[in-house]
């Protein structure tokens, strides 16, 4: 053979291996409105970056007949690129292959694109789409997916692990999303669960259907298990592009500064209206958020589970920042395990990726309940204290109204660390609301008096104006300062830019024990 | 048919749909009080109102049906 047959030998070879598992599969791929994994890769990506490696790559399995049907690539495409300039390495399965079931070789190729990530320092990202585990691989498959599982630990809180689950993905197969930063689902098309609606009806007789009980929008609002839920593959890809926008390439970088366009000492008297006169009466704290963040752009993570806390990023100053919130909204603002866990997990992620905090307080406390405390909201709060006082990352903190008992403390206060702390004229921070608080304090007062309801509002009035304020707090040095709502943008600005530099540590150790 | 449950234990203090009503995903249609806030129950759902459980000055449980959507 000459050098011009050899090339078109390769070049068909190519042509063949990107057809994975040929036309047909392919267009059902496309009529359940479904990307496949290399059409995933050419949209994510920018144009022309791609390398792919491991092209060629075929299983070794010679039981059940798989000797007889190899078919390159063997249902993953790995390779590295870049998205907005920045490196990226990825994987994406390919459901037209064995149905994107997983492999030996299949895991090998994710180990090596993921060995490759670490010790180059840039983002994995995991383009799910697989029917599990392929059968005939017998255990060879549960070996692969251990040395993955493996690889996303060892990457964890060194480089950013996007996962996207845009298929199904079942069985053990959940693990690696599960051990990634962000899960983004995609609506109807994608699901994820341990054990199917067959298996679970054969031993328990429910009746679920796959969307119920592992879709999209089941893990954004009850399991919490994904934080995005979009409406397309489309969708999904560029909700990747989005995240990567505020990180780093390492847990070595600071994340990436954007040129901002909005004016840093921006003022806006309407902030002075946002929190009701009437302590009973709920705002919206994202119109807080939206407000003071550059060009009012916030992207919220889970936004659909534990709505009575809201995080997500945005920037000051061009500066990518996490924003943390409790939301009147919602609960009025109290803080319960889903939102706890929340909460923890987001302040955890931006301290490993060097994302300053900015965290705005209104919370009455934690909620009361039987189900809270047999639930464990005594270990799912202490994971909020735990992340804000492991959290080296500069923190500055906003209480806009209420910050009572122990909810004051774990949401960012100067004892755990706050760097700078905040407080809106209408703060209210105290131990205890006033009325139960003066039904302690004077309780002899009030029974020995003859007019008991008068005296009893009475003090609470007092009390009310004595301590529901943020004075008490301000004379501690608790709180740094109080600041006018409308400034809030540039105070923000100002203390975000002193601590741009900031270095602290921790007590060295293996590891601490965070309440899990 | 859905359910419009309360999100926490509180007393309802005012129901701002009756049976009939048409209320789409987002609309608010009581307001609970509860950790001293008044605080607004909004539908999920879209649909029309079918049955409502509950009235103004009631004591309701967290989780506990308040109003049911056809």
């Amino acid at each position: 053979m000459n050098i011009e047959e050899k090339i078109k030998e390769l070049e068909e070879r190519n042509r063949l291996a990107e057809l994975g598992g040929g036309k047909a599969r392919i267009d059902d791929q496309h009529a359940k409105g479904k990307m496949t994994a290399r059409e995933r890769i050419e949209y994510l990506l920018d144009k022309g970056s791609f390398q792919e490696i491991d092209k060629f790559v075929v299983h070794r399995c010679h039981d059940f007949g798989m000797g007889k049907k190899k078919i390159p690539g063997d249902g993953v495409v790995t390779g590295f690129g870049t998205i907005h300039g920045r490196r990226v390495f990825l994987f994406s399965q390919d459901f037209t292959v064995f149905g994107g079931s997983l492999s030996g070789p299949f895991g090998e190729k994710v180990c090596k694109i993921m060995d490759l990530a670490l010790k180059n320092g840039a983002p994995m990202i995991g383009l799910n789409d697989s029917g599990g585990a392929r059968i005939q691989e017998g255990i060879v498959s549960l070996g692969s997916y251990g040395e993955i599982f493996k690889r996303n630990v060892l990457a964890s809180g060194v480089i950013p692990q996007i996962s996207v689950i845009m298929g199904p993905c079942a069985g053990g197969a959940v693990y690696s999303p599960a051990l990634t930063d962000f899960t983004i689902m995609v609506k109807k098309t994608s699901n994820m669960f341990i054990t199917g609606p067959q298996v679970i009806k054969a031993v328990t007789s429910e009746e679920v259907s796959p969307e119920q009980l592992g879709g999209a929008m089941t893990h954004n609002t009850r399991s919490g298990v994904a934080q995005f839920a979009e409406d397309s593959d489309q969708a999904a890809l560029e909700r990747v592009k989005e995240i990567l926008s505020y990180l780093p390439q390492n847990y070595r970088e600071k994340p990436p500064v954007a040129e901002c366009t909005d004016d840093p000492n921006r003022t806006d008297k309407s902030l002075n209206k946002v929190v009701p006169t009437n302590p009973k009466l709920p705002y919206d704290i994202k119109d807080i958020i939206h407000n003071v963040l550059d060009d009012g752009r916030f992207l919220e993570i889970h936004r659909h589970y534990a709505m009575n806390m809201v995080i997500g990023f945005g920037r000051l100053n061009g500066y990518p920042v996490g924003v943390v919130a409790n939301q009147p909204r919602f609960l009025a603002g109290c803080l319960d395990i889903n939102a706890s866990m929340k909460c923890a997990r987001f302040v955890r992620l931006c301290d490993c990726f060097n994302i300053p905090l900015v965290t705005f307080v209104d919370v009455p406390g934690f909620l009361p309940g039987v189900n809270q405390e047999y639930g464990g909201i005594i270990k799912h709060g202490a994971k909020i204290i735990y992340a804000y006082c492991e959290a080296t990352v500069p923190k500055i903190t906003v209480i806009t109204r209420k910050a009572y008992g122990g909810a004051y403390d774990v949401m960012s206060s100067k004892h755990h660390g706050g760097d700078i702390n905040y407080a809106y004229p209408t703060a209210e921070i105290a131990v205890m609301g006033p009325e139960g608080a003066v039904n302690i304090v004077f309780k002899k007062e009030i029974d020995t008096a003859e007019d008991k309801v008068g005296t009893r509002n009475r003090l609470i009035e007092e009390y009310r104006s004595n301590f529901a304020s943020p004075f008490k707090a301000a004379e501690l040095g608790y709180i740094d300062g109080i600041i006018f709502p409308e400034n809030t943008r540039p105070r923000l600005i100002d203390a975000l830019m002193m601590l741009k530099d900031k270095k602290d540590s921790i007590p060295s150790r293996r590891h601490g024990n965070i309440p899990l | 048919m859905s359910e419009i449950t309360a999100p926490m234990g509180g007393k309802v203090i005012d129901v701002k749909v009756k049976v009939g009503d048409s209320i789409n995903d987002g609309d608010e249609v009581l307001i609970l009080e509860a950790m001293k806030m008044e605080l607004p129950v909004v539908a999920t759902d879209s649909g029309s109102v079918k049955e409502i459980k509950c009235k103004k000055g009631d004591a309701v449980e967290a989780d506990s049906v308040l109003i049911v959507l056809g």
